[in-house]
């Protein structure tokens, strides 16, 4: 079988059957994997699943191949963008889906957190952490990630997130004045 | 008033305290979350991905949840995906040379495609109607027939006459 990056990417976009073929059963595994992934806190039946992936198979072959065409291999692998595409898709498809009035027990419990307000919270000030400084303890903290998922998805190694990790808190207990245990 | 700090855990501490509350919504492209999930976007960049990201819980479940999945081995996915998946596109879906057609390339090109099939079907059906008759003997036989059974039909008749006449019955 062929691989998803052997794909012959200009016969996929001129409407080569041959390459579609190859290029679906290189992408299902992938595709199926998201899908499933993105909506199983929807607990939806096998039939519609299965519906919101083929729904991923109509776009990238809608309007000529459009969403294809926008892919730029310079930049990531094709892995990783069908991957970022087929979520998207998949979630667009159940968000048109859904009925007016849901039921609660169909929503997923992340969509209906609240945050906490009734403990007066310091405010962190713009600019004293960086960007991913933030995103690493939201991730450990908010996240509960551990450090070896946090260095898989920012792509860096364990110990350099457990040094960002050791400079960000730092920074907060020195402006806050905040001692460690 | 008391000055002692109480001495807190990093997560104790995390929880403790809240963003300013600037919420980074810009968009991020397909191709930049791409990028971004293999640590290949310029720093400038990566920086707005993390800001978005940081702000947005949705989006950073989304990443982490990619990332999970591009990391390890696939299921084989169902038989029935593949198949209705490949039959979206046709080979009539393969496009055409972007030259002028000849003569016969045209009747072929879409817009003309169902006075074609409208064509076949005719010659189809006038194939059918001839091999039918043919079939059955064609004119000539049915000719013959149709002179013998005219030649039987006078016999009687005249032979009724003459039957008619002789026993002297005349009406």
């Amino acid at each position: 079988m062929t691989e998803l990056n052997e794909i012959d990417l200009r016969g996929l976009t001129a409407g080569n059957k041959r390459v579609w073929d190859q290029f679906v059963a290189a992408a299902a595994p992938l595709i199926n994997a998201v899908v499933r992934r993105a909506l199983a806190p929807y607990r939806l039946g096998e039939d519609d699943v299965m519906d919101a992936a083929q729904d991923v198979f109509v776009r990238l072959c809608a309007s000529d191949f459009r969403l294809i065409k926008g892919y730029d291999p310079s930049r990531a692998g094709i892995s990783t963008w069908l991957a970022v595409v087929a979520r998207s898709a998949a979630i667009d498809h159940m968000r048109r889906r859904r009925q007016v009035a849901d039921s609660i027990d169909d929503v997923p419990e992340a969509a209906l957190a609240i945050e906490d307000r009734h403990v007066e919270k310091l405010k962190i000030p713009q600019g004293l952490l960086t960007d991913r400084q933030t995103l690493m303890l939201r991730l450990l903290y908010d996240e509960d990630r551990d450090v070896t998922e946090v260095a898989e998805l920012l792509k860096i190694d364990a110990q350099t997130v457990r040094s960002t990790h050791h400079k960000a808190l730092l920074r907060l207990r020195e402006h806050f004045k905040i001692d460690s245990t | 008033m008391s000055t002692e700090r109480i001495p807190m855990t990093d997560q104790e501490l995390w929880r403790s305290l809240a963003m300013d509350g600037r919420a980074v919504s810009d968009p991020i492209s397909d191709n930049d979350l791409a990028a971004w999930l293999e640590g290949r976007l310029a720093p400038a960049a990566a920086a707005r991905v993390d800001a978005v990201l940081a702000s947005d819980p949705v989006q950073r479940a989304a990443a982490m949840e990619l990332s999970e999945i591009l990391a390890m081995p696939l299921p084989v996915a169902p038989v029935r995906l593949a198949v209705r998946a490949q039959a979206l596109v046709g080979f009539e879906a393969e496009r055409m040379p972007a030259t002028r057609p000849g003569f016969f390339a045209s009747w072929f090109a879409t817009g003309r495609r169902q006075a074609v099939r409208a064509a076949a079907m005719g010659t189809a059906a006038a194939i059918l109607a001839v091999s039918g008759f043919v079939m059955g003997g064609g004119l000539g036989e049915s000719y013959a027939q149709q002179k013998q059974i005219t030649v039987v039909s006078n016999t009687d008749t005249s032979n009724e006459l003459t039957d008619l006449f002789s026993d002297g019955n005349v009406i």
